[in-house]
C-alpha cells in the first residue's frame, strides 16, 4: 500500500518537474502565458527556463530570419509593360510578445506579410519605369567590336533604390506587428505578356541583323581598301623601277659618249683616225660571201698593180 | 520546415510518445496483481527484469555520450539549447557528450557545395546530361533583351554556428540570394556583354555582392567562386546572334583574302623592281667599261699612229683588205672607163647564181 503512495507521488512529482522546465534553444524565443494572457517578458536567452506547472503555457517562436516568398505576380510597370516580379524577404521576429498579441503565428504572420508586402512592391513597380527596376546604377556599358557605340538608357533611381522604398514604407507595418523586415529582394522579373516578349525578340533580332550587316560590308569595304593600296603599290613600285632603269641607263649613256668623245675627238688626227677604223670596221662586218664587191682600178688596192705595170 | 536541420523530438514529444506507451501497456507504475491460475509472462517479476532493464541503460548510456565527427565535418555543440562557444566545438574524431542535456549537430564544413542554376544535372547512370530550368534560367538585361543564364555557385559553410542559428532555411535562403544578385548584375549590363565580352566581370561582381548578402544575412556561407555555364541569348533570337558570329567571320574572309592577294602581288613587283634596277646597273657597267676600254684602246693606237700617220693609215687599210676580201663572194675589177656597167650589176637578183656566167663576159671583155 505505502509503495503504490509512494510510486504515485514520485511520478507526479516527476510530471510537475518536467511540465515547470522546458529548454530554450539558441534560435528560439519562448512567451509565457497563464490562462491565454502573457506574462512577464519574451525569453530570448538560451538555456533551461522554468515555469509555473500546469498554469503556464510555452510558446515558442523562431528567433532566426525568416523567408517571406511573394508569389509571382504580373504587374504594370510606369512605362506599360507587363512582367512577372518575384520578390522575396527576409524578416524576422523582433518583438516576440507583441507578435504573439498581434499574430499569434507565423502562418498568420506570413498572411499579413503577404498584404503588406505585395501591395508596396506593386505599388513601387507602378511609379518606375521598367528599366529602373532592372538596373542598379549608369555603368558604362563595356562596348567590343561589335557594338562600338553602345550606350545605356540613364536610369534615375534604380533596383536598389527601389528596393530601399519597399522596405522603408513596410517597416513601420512590419514594427506594429512585432516583425522586422530586413530586406526586400526581387528575385526574379520577367516580362509577362507574350506579345511584349516577342517584340522584344523581334528587337534584338533587327538589333542582331544591324551589327551583321555591318560586319560584312567593313569587311567589304577593308578589302576594297587593300585592294586599292596593293593596285596603287604596283603601280608605284613598277614606275619607280622604270625611272630608276632609265636613270641608270641614261647615265651610263651619257658617261660612255663622254669617253668616247673625249678619246676620238680630242683632235682634228684623232678624229679622222677614228672615222678611217670605223669604216674599216664597217666594211668588215658588212662583207660576206654574199656580197659583190667593184674594185675600180683606180682604187688605192690597184694603185701600186698600175704603177709596177707601164 | 520539414528540411529544417534543426528538428528533433523536443521535450513535450518525448512525453506524448511516452503517455501512449503508457496507455498501450494498460501501464500502472508498480506491479500490478495478477489473478491466480493465470499464465505467468516469462519476464514477470522485477527480480529478473531489473538487470536487463540496467544492461539496457547502460548500453544506452554508452552509446549516447559518443559520438564521431567525420573529416570534413565540425560538430556544434548545444548544452541545454545554448551554444557554448567555438572553443567547445568538436573537429573529426571521437567526442563525448552528456547524455539528453548535449544536443550535437554535425556541418559539413570543409566540403565544397555547390547549387545550380537555370539548370540541373540529371544524374542518371552514364554521362550526365543537363535539363534547362527555363524560369530560371531567362532574365532581363540593362537593354531591355532577353538573357538566358546559366550558372553555378561553389560555396563553403564557413560558420557552422550562424549557418544553423542564424537563418531558418538557409539554402532557400541561399538560393534566393544567388538569383536576385546574379539577376541584379547581369541587369546592368547589355546583353552583349552578358552573352559574349563580360562574362569574368559577371562573374566577379557577383561572386562579390553576393558575399557580402551572405554576410549581411548572418548565412556563415563563404562563396568560393561563381562560375556561369552558358550564356545565350533566347532560342528565337539564337539565329541572329550567331549570324553576328558568321558575318565577324565574313569580313574577317574577306579581308584576309585581299591581303592575300595584296601579299601575292606586291613582294614579287618588289623583288622584279629591284632585278630591273640590277639589270640596269650591269648595262651601265657594261656600258661604261665598253666604253673605256674602247678609249684606252683607240689612244694608244693614236698615240702610235701619231708618230708615222701616212704609213700607219695605209697599212690598217691594207690590212683591213686583206682580211675581209676573201671573205667577199663576187669581186670584179672595173677598169676607168667601164663605169657605165656599175648599174647593170646591181640589177642581178641572184648574185651566186649567176656568178660565172657575169663574170666571164665582164672580165672577157
Amino acid at each position: 500500500m505505502t509503495r503504490a503512495v509512494v510510486s504515485v507521488v514520485a511520478v507526479a512529482a516527476l510530471l510537475l518537474l518536467s511540465s515547470s522546465m522546458f529548454l530554450v534553444r539558441e534560435d528560439q524565443q519562448v512567451i509565457l502565458t497563464q490562462f491565454g494572457q502573457p506574462v512577464g517578458g519574451p525569453i530570448t536567452e538560451p538555456g533551461l527556463a522554468f515555469k509555473l506547472p500546469l498554469v503556464q503555457r510555452a510558446h515558442f517562436f523562431d528567433k532566426r530570419f525568416l523567408e517571406w516568398q511573394g508569389d509571382a505576380e504580373e504587374l504594370t510597370t510606369k512605362d506599360k509593360k507587363y512582367i512577372f516580379v518575384h520578390a522575396y524577404a527576409r524578416w524576422r521576429i523582433s518583438d516576440p510578445l507583441l507578435f504573439f498579441q498581434r499574430l499569434t503565428n507565423e502562418q498568420n504572420a506570413q498572411t499579413r506579410l503577404d498584404d503588406i508586402l505585395d501591395g508596396e512592391t506593386r505599388n513601387s513597380i507602378a511609379r518606375h519605369n521598367l528599366l529602373e527596376v532592372v538596373r542598379s546604377s549608369n555603368r558604362a556599358p563595356s562596348a567590343d567590336e561589335s557594338n562600338p557605340e553602345e550606350q545605356f538608357v540613364p536610369i534615375e533611381a534604380g533596383r536598389d533604390k527601389i528596393r530601399r522604398e519597399i522596405l522603408e514604407a513596410t517597416a513601420s507595418s512590419a514594427r506594429g506587428l512585432g516583425v522586422e523586415i530586413l530586406d526586400v529582394q526581387f528575385r526574379r522579373i520577367n516580362y509577362s505578356d507574350p506579345a511584349t516578349q516577342n517584340a522584344v525578340f523581334e528587337r534584338m533580332i533587327s538589333e542582331r541583323r544591324r551589327i551583321a550587316d555591318r560586319f560584312r560590308s567593313e569587311g567589304q569595304g577593308e578589302a576594297a581598301r587593300i585592294q586599292g593600296e596593293r593596285e596603287r603599290e604596283l603601280a608605284r613600285i613598277q614606275s619607280e623601277a622604270y625611272r630608276t632603269t632609265q636613270e641608270i641607263r641614261g647615265r651610263a649613256d651619257a658617261e660612255a659618249t663622254q669617253i668616247y668623245a673625249e678619246s676620238y675627238g680630242g683632235s682634228a688626227d684623232a678624229r679622222s683616225l677614228y672615222e678611217f677604223l670605223k669604216t674599216m670596221e664597217t666594211f668588215e662586218a658588212t662583207f660576206d660571201p654574199d656580197t659583190t664587191l667593184l674594185l675600180s682600178t683606180k682604187g688605192d688596192l690597184f694603185r701600186f698593180l698600175e704603177s709596177s705595170s707601164p | 520546415m520539414a528540411n529544417d536541420p534543426l528538428d528533433f523530438p523536443d521535450f513535450d514529444q518525448l512525453r506524448e510518445r511516452w503517455q501512449r506507451f503508457r496507455r498501450t501497456t494498460g501501464g500502472g507504475a508498480g506491479p500490478t496483481p495478477t489473478p491466480p491460475g493465470t499464465p505467468q509472462p516469462p519476464w514477470a517479476g522485477s527480480r529478473r527484469l531489473a538487470p536487463i532493464l540496467l544492461l539496457l541503460l547502460a548500453g544506452w548510456l554508452a552509446f549516447a555520450s559518443f559520438y564521431t565527427v567525420q573529416p570534413e565535418e565540425r560538430a556544434i555543440v548545444l548544452r541545454l539549447g545554448r551554444y557554448r562557444g567555438a572553443e567547445n566545438d568538436a573537429g573529426p574524431g571521437l567526442h563525448f557528450k552528456l547524455p539528453l542535456l548535449d544536443r550535437v549537430f554535425k556541418v559539413p564544413v570543409e566540403r565544397q557545395l555547390k547549387q545550380e542554376y537555370g539548370f540541373r544535372t540529371q544524374t542518371q547512370a552514364g554521362p550526365s546530361s543537363f535539363r534547362t530550368v527555363e524560369e530560371e534560367a531567362t532574365m532581363l538585361t540593362g537593354d531591355e533583351n532577353v538573357a538566358i543564364v546559366e550558372w553555378v555557385v561553389q560555396y563553403r559553410i564557413a560558420d557552422p554556428y550562424r549557418y544553423l542559428f542564424r537563418v531558418r532555411n538557409v539554402e532557400q535562403a541561399f538560393r534566393d540570394l544567388s538569383e536576385a544578385v546574379m539577376r541584379q548584375v547581369v541587369g546592368d549590363r547589355t546583353v552583349n556583354e552578358v552573352v559574349t565580352i563580360g562574362r569574368v566581370e559577371i562573374e566577379r561582381d557577383t561572386e562579390l555582392l553576393l558575399q557580402e548578402l551572405c554576410d549581411q544575412y548572418e548565412t556563415g556561407i563563404k562563396v568560393e567562386e561563381v562560375l556561369l555555364q552558358s550564356n545565350n541569348p533566347p532560342e528565337p533570337v539564337k539565329p541572329s546572334f550567331n549570324d553576328v558570329n558568321q558575318a565577324e567571320q565574313d569580313r574577317n574572309k574577306l579581308i584576309n583574302e585581299a591581303q592575300a592577294a595584296y601579299n601575292r602581288v606586291i613582294p614579287r613587283a618588289d623583288g622584279e623592281a629591284r632585278q630591273a634596277i640590277e639589270q640596269a646597273e650591269g648595262y651601265a657597267l657594261d656600258r661604261v667599261n665598253r666604253a673605256q676600254g674602247d678609249a684606252t684602246r683607240f689612244d694608244a693606237l693614236f698615240t702610235e699612229y701619231r708618230k708615222a700617220p701616212e704609213i700607219t693609215r695605209k697599212r690598217l687599210y691594207l690590212e683591213s683588205m686583206a682580211r675581209l676580201l676573201p671573205a667577199v663572194g663576187r669581186k670584179v675589177v672595173v677598169g676607168e672607163d667601164v663605169e657605165g656597167m656599175i648599174p647593170m650589176l646591181s640589177m642581178e637578183t641572184s648574185p651566186r647564181a649567176g656568178a660565172a656566167a657575169a663574170t666571164q663576159p665582164g672580165g672577157g671583155s
